[in-house]
């Protein structure tokens, strides 16, 4: 059982932009870079956000994309339905309603499962992942700097430390 | 995102025990397979995979077959589905490591994925075997 990197991918490209919209456009290239994803495969999966009018491009040269509404307006349900389809945990062609076990199976689980999910990713909002996503940077900054005053990660030393190595050689 | 034909096969079989066997008269695959309408050689895979989560028991012999290794109404659909599916979870990150480029604890998505999963789990833990069991009977008018 999985989502596929569209709606994975999609909505963390999403959160990203809207955590650094502030009123203008976000160049898909920055939103790439700071969440390590293609670039390519975000402006086919942005064009899909775009028709379905949950983003819209803006040319010149601070173009980019910016949401069409208030965050707090786009729920997780329409990015994922633009993106995925509408959620279903097995797909409808497979249910046998003339079956009385598989039947039952839909009535208890499947369809139960169904409703559940639908209502939390309606109920959840892309305005509420933002300011979770916001909460969780300054988290990790704060930590950053309680092992001194320059926030780099480990990563960020290692490679310092081996461009030093390199140039005294 | 959907559970594979294992999972369902697998609920299958364990309603179509509950109804069909018990300790003392344990059922042939062949009957299951012919009853489900489903691949012999498809529906043993699943029950090895049943039998060693200690869902089914199997028996060798003149009576032998399967039957199932506890109360129906202590096998919860969850349990079938973790025996059955490599994996439940929506994304891979939620099970184990994975490179996705950035930190667990900076993905923006990471926790609407986990909840997805919280909810899945709780839906398929909160049936038992028992359940789809007296349900099934109720459906077989429609």
């Amino acid at each position: 059982m999985r989502l596929s990197t569209k709606g994975r991918y999609g909505l963390r490209a999403l959160v990203d932009l809207a955590a650094h919209e502030e009123g203008e456009a976000v160049s898909l290239a920055r939103t790439a870079q700071r969440q390590k994803l293609s670039l390519n495969y975000l402006e086919q999966v942005f064009g899909m956000l775009r028709r379905a009018g949950i983003v819209a491009g803006v040319k010149g040269s601070n173009g980019g994309f910016r949401l069409t509404r208030d965050m707090d307006e786009i729920t997780v349900k329409e990015v994922l339905e633009a993106l995925e389809g509408k959620f279903s945990i097995v797909d409808e062609s497979d249910k046998d309603t003339q079956d009385p076990v598989q039947s039952a199976l839909s009535a208890l689980l499947w369809d139960e499962i169904d409703r559940r999910v639908d209502h939390f990713l309606q109920e959840k909002t892309l305005g509420s992942l933002v300011r979770e996503y916001r909460r969780n940077l300054d988290k990790d900054a704060a930590a950053d700097h309680s092992w001194g005053d320059n926030p780099v990660s480990t990563y960020q030393k290692r490679t310092q430390r081996r461009t030093e190595r390199k140039a005294t050689e | 995102m959907k559970v594979s034909t294992k999972g369902r096969y697998a609920l299958e079989i364990a309603a179509d025990l509950a109804m069909h066997s018990d300790s003392e008269h344990r059922e042939s695959l062949k009957n299951i397979a012919r009853r489900r309408d489903l691949s012999e050689k498809y529906l043993e895979r699943i029950v090895k995979m049943l039998c060693r989560a200690g869902i089914v028991s199997s028996a060798r012999g003149a009576r032998g077959g399967y039957c199932l290794a506890k109360d129906a109404r202590e096998i919860t659909l969850l349990e079938i589905l973790e025996a059955s599916e490599g994996e439940l979870a929506p994304v891979p990150c939620l099970t184990r490591e994975t490179d996705c480029g950035i930190e667990c604890g900076q993905c923006p998505t990471r926790e609407v994925w986990g909840e997805m999963w919280e909810i899945i789990k709780k839906t398929a833990g909160e049936v038992t075997v028992a359940d789809l069991q007296s349900q099934a009977p109720s459906q077989i008018q429609i």
